[in-house]
């Protein structure tokens, strides 16, 4: 399987943040999740991957060119949080603004796209609703034939219906298996939904890199009490945290630990509890 | 670039079209009362304004960081911006012609050398001050590049004055005008074009987000 998008040991200082040889890959046909905290460096990867901040160190590989020149640009559809167009525009304008600047415009399948959103041609951005914007961001990505499309932070603040359509067009968009997205969100339930592999970044450093399914069928949260969390194997701890009756366990494969330790509950856990316990839980000293 | 340059053309309409209609009636206005051709000192520089406007519109509605991931290469953005700059400028001086030429159908006696020599001077304030004010668009916020671009007409006049000044070291300007403040526009029009490469040079580098 070719990668549509690759980033390896990618750095950049700041003078209060590091991104620390950030490595992973966006395989080609799927669809892949860059989750964490605020601030964690999932904008900083994708502005550095883009060629819009500079790159300390580190390769980045888009379709299969290290060289972010016009012609990999024309393929990649990218939508920031907001629509990042003038306001003073309106979509029909912002069409001839991009048949002017895309070599593979499809104005036709733009203008279709507007009617599909239920966007006014006509009206101003700037009267538009955030999900609106959105919309139409995701009209420009999807109107010059992408082959990668990368969304930053695109469905924060949205309402859950207007998300739920998005989620389905970015399904629809992986179809034929020559498409792949790289959606950068801390909405892990959107992510649960639609996405093959999480990549997670904490602290400007990737945490892992894991298919979906592996996360959602195998990890699991193992609550006990303080003797029972004693009497486990720290080995078999990720992460941990006290809370005020019990403690929570983070396990990397529930099945297993249940039959070793049967006494316990273990429950399946969400990408969000994933996530929440490896940043605000303790690592297990052997 | 002629993408950025159609957004631009957008961005600014209602600008320039106000800024042309000022000119030509202020042109009207000024007719009776002084030389109309001064006006073309005035208009390159007024109508560069809306250069001004599209540089804040594309700060304040993030369309800086858009279209840094289309395909259109760094130095082509900036290049419009000075391309733009210097449309504008020229369009200005047209509008100024207008009311000249509609006087001047009028028996009101306007020389080509008035012409001449207030269209250079305007256009030389304008070069400069574009020189000085559009990469400082590029390395400050937006509210210290419109105080630049304000300061910059100034800095402009006080430059082509200090450049007559040393030209008439060389050679007595009151005998030559003309020669001179030519001479004065092609220092501001080299100035210019440096300025552009300056300000491909830093943009390059520059981290946007």
């Amino acid at each position: 399987m070719t990668n549509a998008f690759m980033v390896s040991g990618l750095t950049k200082t700041y003078q209060d943040f590091t991104l620390d040889h950030v490595s992973f890959t966006v395989p080609s046909g799927t669809i892949v999740g860059l989750i964490g905290e605020n601030g964690a460096g999932k904008s900083t990867t994708i502005n550095a991957a883009l060629g819009l901040i500079q790159k300390e160190d580190g390769i980045v590989s888009i379709l299969d060119r290290e060289e972010l020149d016009g012609d990999v640009k024309e393929q990649i559809g990218i939508v920031f949080d907001g629509s990042n167009y003038p306001e003073i525009l309106s979509p029909r304008k912002l069409n001839r603004v991009m048949k002017n600047i895309y070599r593979t415009w499809d104005e036709q399948a733009y203008l279709r796209l507007l009617k599909q959103f239920s966007l006014p041609a006509d009206k101003q951005i700037k009267q538009f609703s955030k999900g609106m914007k959105m919309k139409l961001a995701i009209s420009v990505a999807f109107s010059h034939h992408s082959r990668l499309l990368i969304l930053d932070e695109a469905t924060s603040g949205l309402d859950p219906v207007v998300r739920d359509d998005i989620l389905d067009m970015l399904l629809n968009f992986v179809q034929d298996e020559e498409h792949s997205i790289l959606v950068s969100s801390h909405i892990t339930s959107d992510l649960e939904k639609i996405a093959d592999y999480i990549v997670f970044i904490h602290e400007g450093k990737v945490v892992f890199e894991k298919p979906k399914d592996e996360l959602t069928e195998r990890y699991g949260i193992l609550k006990c009490g303080a003797v029972q969390f004693d009497g486990l194997d720290k080995s078999d701890i990720i992460s941990y945290r006290k809370m005020d009756y019990e403690w929570q366990i983070l396990v990397s494969d529930r099945g297993r630990m249940q039959k070793k330790y049967p006494k316990t509950l273990i429950v399946p856990a969400t990408i969000d509890e994933i996530m929440l316990l490896y940043v605000k839980g303790e690592k297990a000293e052997n | 670039m002629k993408g950025v340059l159609v957004k631009d053309l957008y961005i600014a309409r209602s600008n320039i079209f106000v800024t042309i209609v000022s000119l030509v009636v202020l042109g009207f206005g000024l007719a009776f009362l002084l030389e109309i051709s001064a006006l073309l000192v005035l208009a390159p520089a007024a109508a560069t304004t809306a250069a001004f406007i599209s540089i804040t519109s594309d700060a304040a509605s993030g369309w800086n960081k858009n279209v840094i991931t289309m395909p259109v290469p760094r130095n082509q953005i900036i290049g419009e911006k000075f391309l733009f700059y210097i449309l504008l400028a020229v369009l200005g001086t047209l509008a100024a012609l207008v009311p000249c030429a509609v006087i001047a159908c009028f028996g009101m006696k306007i020389t080509l050398y008035s012409l001449l020599l207030y269209g250079t001077i305007g256009m030389s304030i304008c070069l400069l001050a574009g020189g000085i004010s559009l990469p400082c668009a590029y390395l400050f916020d937006p509210e210290k590049s419109q105080i630049v671009f304000m300061m910059s007409f100034m800095a402009g006049a006080g430059i082509i004055t200090g450049l007559v000044l040393f030209i008439n070291v060389l050679f007595p300007v009151k005998e030559n005008v003309l020669l001179a403040f030519n001479i004065v526009l092609i220092i501001s029009a080299i100035w210019f074009f440096i300025s552009y490469r300056i300000a491909v040079k830093v943009y390059q580098k520059r981290d946007i987000s």
